[in-house]
């Protein structure tokens, strides 16, 4: 289990609903009150791919300004980031372009999947999605649009990345063989079965 | 939340927050709140008891002066405090926090608290208990041997 670990990152400006998206996905959750996170929090959850299941560890860290010089350390061995910016506030998908170059920093991965996402569709919108699209495009990350609140395509925000992980070559040469894996073993457990009972 | 809790702080972290703050007492004779914050947080995650402790003391320094930052501060001090399986204290400032603000973040570290507090005082009974059987039989061992020696007493 310990190998099918994967660590996620979250990070993005403050409110735009890192942690309300990781509380639908983990919790199926929602709540109304902006609680600022407080450097960072942390939750996981069991994700199954093509029959694997894979621990997901996700870190949510603060957006707050106070907690930029600290957080960086926390970028270190995650194979992926969720970038999230809110689509009723342009400025803060603007800013993300700040966290991209704080990623490409401070990350020692530089096959690093990272997806980004457009939170809150569920608000009058201002930023045009083509937009976000564009600059996922640009930074040749995943793009989708969520609502936390509404439980909009959460839990594709996470199966799109974790997916893009386990398919890269960090996870052996992709699907292919990890099957191969996991077929050859349990080849063998039905082989000792056999024996116990005969 | 063990994740959390046992997340330890990158050695070169805490030496950079180390250095600006020792870079800052020398020059200015001072430290900035920033700064005492920074190396507070590396403290309270390193793997040594004596750093979490002055992490803490740094911590209550902040809270006491510095009130726009208090529900960081009060949040690591619980957090600081739990490290070091302070439970009760670490329990005060969880309570402490979600009286004046309600927050998802605090109310899960105060259940996994409660949890681990629940956790040592039973194993302190088992241990407690284990301690009693030791003692029923040396106490036991005793009687025993004096019986028989009353016995071999009478013949």
């Amino acid at each position: 289990m310990a190998d099918r670990a994967i660590k996620l990152l979250v990070i993005g400006e403050s409110g735009v609903g890192k942690s309300s998206l990781i509380r639908r996905f983990v919790e199926n959750k929602f709540d109304e009150n902006h609680d600022v996170t407080i450097g960072m929090d942390f939750k996981s959850k069991v994700m199954n791919v093509d029959g694997i299941d894979y621990k997901v560890a996700l870190w949510d860290t603060a957006g707050a300004e106070r907690f930029r010089s600290l957080t960086p350390s926390f970028y270190r061995k995650a194979l992926g980031a969720i970038l999230v910016y809110d689509i009723t506030n342009r400025d803060s998908l603007v800013k993300l372009e700040a966290w991209l170059a704080e990623l490409d920093s401070y990350s020692d991965n530089p096959n690093i999947a990272i997806i980004v996402v457009g939170n809150k569709i569920d608000q009058e919108r201002v930023v045009d999605r083509e937009e976000g699209r564009k600059f996922a495009r640009k930074h040749r990350a995943l793009f989708i649009e969520t609502s936390a609140k509404c439980d909009q395509f959460v839990s594709d925000v996470f199966k799109d990345v974790v997916e893009k992980i386990v398919s890269s070559e960090y996870f052996g040469n992709g699907n292919g063989s990890a099957n191969g894996m996991e077929i050859g073993g349990n080849q063998d457990l039905e082989a000792n079965d056999s024996t116990c009972y005969c | 939340m063990d994740e959390l809790l046992n997340e330890v702080v990158p050695q070169e972290d805490l030496e950079r927050f180390e250095k600006k703050y020792h870079h800052e007492l020398e020059l200015d004779g001072e430290v900035t709140t920033e700064t005492k914050f920074e190396y507070a947080f590396c403290l309270v995650r390193s793997r040594y008891t004596n750093d979490i402790r002055k992490g803490i003391m740094f911590l209550e320094e902040l809270a006491r002066t510095h009130t726009e930052g208090r529900r960081d501060y009060i949040y690591y001090l619980a957090f600081g405090n739990a490290r070091i399986k302070n439970y009760d204290l670490s329990l005060n400032y969880c309570r402490a926090f979600l009286e004046i603000e309600s927050n998802e973040q605090v109310r899960s570290l105060e259940e996994y608290i409660k949890k681990q507090s629940d956790k040592e005082i039973a194993k302190g009974m088992a241990v407690a208990g284990g301690a009693a059987l030791v003692l029923g039989g040396i106490l036991g061992l005793g009687f025993a041997m004096a019986r028989n020696k009353q016995k071999r007493d009478k013949k």
